[in-house]
């Protein structure tokens, strides 16, 4: 057991802070519209240009090919100097389309999108979701069927994040027979911009517009945008599976010791209606130490699950009971917040800049839904890692 | 970066084991008049050197270090072992006298812990205690009880006998710092993690062979979910307790703040751990004979000792922390 950063780290992390600190834009990135995606594009071409994309992509892909201990200290250093947000449109590209392509895609596939995906010039979405399959992924229906050299999709898809803005898609479609589950399913690119794709926006309880019905009437893709096999999309969607169950939310667990030390520094100068500061009052201190200890504990178990996998090469099960952790600590986190900022938390139309605090506590359900809901996780952890008979 | 026992470490945890199982299995504790460890026990773990882990070699200890220290108790807490293995190992590194604490390391005298309570004295430890320590933040003492009579007082935890002292003598060895109550702390906080597991190993291999209505009830979500939910807090804590041992051992400023993190995770751990462990027993976990209530009872008094809650929290609010 120890807790020592190499000198290639160390010097790593006076890199990585000296140069964010010069170049963390000072605007604030536009929470609507092209101009969102615009901020995003801008931001992932500068790190680009810098050399600090693709943190994780290995470097015969562009990437920087980090070590897992590395990639901490780049999110650290994200939150810590108040980058733009990881969770972004380059999200799916950077942490999912990509990785899947490096994994099964063609030598072409390759090399058309990658430098894409990694210069910010291409957003990506994902198209896995439908209205009747969410956590059963498996039962999805929108179908393709083989015309050629061609795949003709008919049917929609729900909760794409960011379909407004993106150029391409990875999407989940059902090729083989119907109901034959992960069988017959395939992963295909799906250019945004194709005849016959219809988005529309669903508002959230965030009072936001980035999550979308897509519906595909005839659309026509080329079955060279098959990644990996034809009916082995289950297999192809599994490729990275182990590659967000180790590093794909490290962002945000690191994040979130920032995100406390600010609800404390928030505590220390808001007084509450009686006219205390928040902090005075036992019950907000205790329970914002507490939940310091358990972003402690996360920085913790994210680094004692990198340096493990760091070390075999492979990703344990624990990624389930990490999000458990995560989504949790931010929901009471935010909570918190809330009796802080007493009346003035209330006031929110909308405005992530002006009161982030009630944003991020709306965002809690969408943490804990979205990428697979606490009720998943909980039977992932369950089967895999405590090994109990399975409930299906 | 490793935060795991590694290469001696996991040998040395793995030795623990073996010896604990053997010499102080939970199950000891249904039979009455188990709290108290006798002598030739105290003597057979000083044999072993399980009490000179964490002493100097200068001292005449092992001269290992916080991390073989934390993973011997969190094997202790596996078992439910009694706080009489802490207060002696601690005792070997206050006592000032070769002759004592060779006799502590040895395990020839018995050392009990105080713990104040108003202007009196807890004591907690075995009935034939000949010494008790006292341990706070800046400062531990060991105090000769020969000439005390303390009262005996009933105990709801079955792994220590609880008595009490109007006063206490005057001390007879003591140091300064806050090595000893680290130490303290550290081993409380690995025998409550030690506890969390056991509760959770204890209900995932019932719930693989107890049926109802036709099928095991591991397969019932109301319980796997919880079931899920206790090997989150049992990760975290752990995590977090390899984190502070390995920062105790390399002496880093922020040590007692990840001290007081892993205590505070620890004792939620433990505490929830075991409560749920007994509701997903059923009708079983409220019996005597039941591993379950002796988990939760032992709990209840390490969630106390070296940092309750209280001072924990306010300790850690304004902590800072290193890279
Ligand atoms: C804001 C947001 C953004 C999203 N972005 C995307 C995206 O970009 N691309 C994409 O493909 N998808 C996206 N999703 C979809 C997301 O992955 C699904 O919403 C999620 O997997 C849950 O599926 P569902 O909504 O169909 O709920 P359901 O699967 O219908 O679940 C309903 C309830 O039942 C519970 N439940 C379901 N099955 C079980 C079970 N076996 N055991 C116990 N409980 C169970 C669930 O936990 C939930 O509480 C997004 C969702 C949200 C909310």
């Amino acid at each position: 057991m120890d807790l020592h950063f190499s000198e290639a780290d160390h010097l790593f992390r006076a890199r990585a802070r000296a140069w964010l600190a010069a170049n963390v834009p000072n605007e604030v990135r536009p929470a609507h519209g092209p101009e969102s995606a615009q901020f995003d594009r801008d931001w992932q071409r500068k790190l680009f240009d810098h050399g600090w994309a693709g943190v994780a992509w290995p470097s015969e892909y562009g990437g920087l090919g980090l070590s897992g201990l590395q990639q901490v200290i780049w999110y650290e250093e994200l939150a810590r100097a108040r980058a733009p947000h990881h969770i972004n449109t380059m999200y799916i590209g950077l942490m999912h389309a990509g990785p899947t392509v490096i994994a099964r895609g063609t030598e072409e596939q390759k090399a058309f999108h990658l430098p894409r995906i990694l210069s910010g010039e291409a957003i990506w979405c994902q198209g896995f979701s439908e209205p009747n399959a969410g956590s059963d992924l498996a039962s999805l229906k929108a179908r393709g069927r083989i015309e050629g050299d061609h795949l003709v999709v008919n049917g929609s898809k729900m909760w794409t994040t960011d379909a407004q803005h993106a150029d391409y898609q990875e999407l989940l479609i059902r090729t083989g027979e119907d109901g034959l589950r992960h069988k017959g399913l395939t992963w295909v690119i799906c250019d945004m911009k194709s005849p016959g794709i219809q988005i529309k926006p669903i508002r959230t309880m965030l009072g936001d517009e980035h999550v979308n019905m897509v519906f595909y009437d005839d659309v026509r893709i080329p079955l060279s945008n098959v990644v990996g096999e034809l009916d082995q999309g289950w297999s192809t969607a599994m490729a990275t599976l182990s590659f967000e169950r180790g590093l794909g939310f490290i962002g945000d667990q690191l994040e979130l010791y920032e995100r406390v030390k600010r609800a404390i520094d928030l505590a220390g100068k808001t007084r509450l209606d009686d006219g205390r500061l928040a902090l005075e009052d036992d019950g907000i201190a205790q329970r914002l130490s507490s939940i310091k200890a358990d972003c402690m504990a996360i920085r913790a178990m994210t680094l004692a699950d990198i340096a493990e996998t760091d070390r075999t090469g492979m990703p344990g099960p624990k990624g389930s009971m990490m999000k458990l952790m995560v989504t949790t600590t931010h929901k009471a986190l935010s909570e918190v917040a809330g009796e802080i900022l007493g009346w003035s938390f209330l006031e929110f139309g909308g405005d992530r800049t002006a009161h982030p605090w009630t944003y991020d506590y709306l965002w809690s359900w969408v943490f804990s839904i979205s990428g697979g809901t606490s009720e998943i996780q909980r039977e992932i952890t369950a089967d895999r890692v405590l090994g109990l008979p399975k409930s299906r | 970066m490793y935060l795991a026992p590694d290469g001696e470490e996991a040998e040395i945890a793995t030795a623990a084991s073996d010896f604990l199982v053997g010499a102080m299995p939970i199950d000891r504790l249904h039979v009455a008049g188990s709290a108290d460890m006798s002598a030739e026990l105290r003597a057979l773990f000083g044999e072993m050197g399980w009490f000179a882990l964490a002493v100097p070699e200068a001292m005449g200890g092992s001269g290992l270090s916080a991390v073989e220290h934390t993973l011997f108790f969190r094997e202790a807490g596996r078992q439910c072992g009694p706080i009489d293995l802490l207060a002696q190992s601690l005792a070997a590194n206050v006592a000032q006298d070769a002759g004592l604490r060779a006799a502590l390391i040895a395990g020839e005298v018995a050392v009990g812990l105080l713990v104040a309570d108003g202007t009196q004295f807890r004591l907690l430890g075995s009935s034939d205690a000949a010494w008790g320590l006292t341990v706070t933040e800046g400062q531990a003492a060991l105090y000769p009880l020969a000439s005390i009579a303390p009262a005996a007082l009933p105990s709801l935890d079955p792994a220590n006998s609880m008595r009490l002292l109007g006063a206490l003598p005057e001390p007879a060895h003591q140091v300064t710092g806050s090595h000893i109550s680290q130490l303290g702390q550290l081993g409380a906080a690995a025998m409550l993690v030690g506890m969390a597991e056991c509760a959770l190993d204890l209900i995932v291999e019932y719930a693989k062979v107890r049926e109802t209505f036709g099928r095991k009830i591991g397969s019932w979500q109301a319980v796997r979910h919880p079931c899920a939910d206790m090997a989150v807090r049992v990760e975290a804590a752990r995590s977090q307790l390899w984190y502070a041992a390995a920062a105790m051992k390399e002496g880093r400023a922020d040590a007692a703040a990840h001290l007081d993190a892993a205590k505070h995770l620890a004792n939620q751990a433990a505490l929830a751990n075991a409560d749920s462990n007994i509701q997903l027993h059923g009708g079983i976990g409220v019996t005597d004979e039941h591993h379950a209530h002796l988990l939760l009872k032992h709990a209840l008094l390490l969630s106390r000792l070296f940092g309750g809650k209280r001072s924990l929290l306010t300790r850690l609010l304004h902590a800072e922390l290193e890279d």
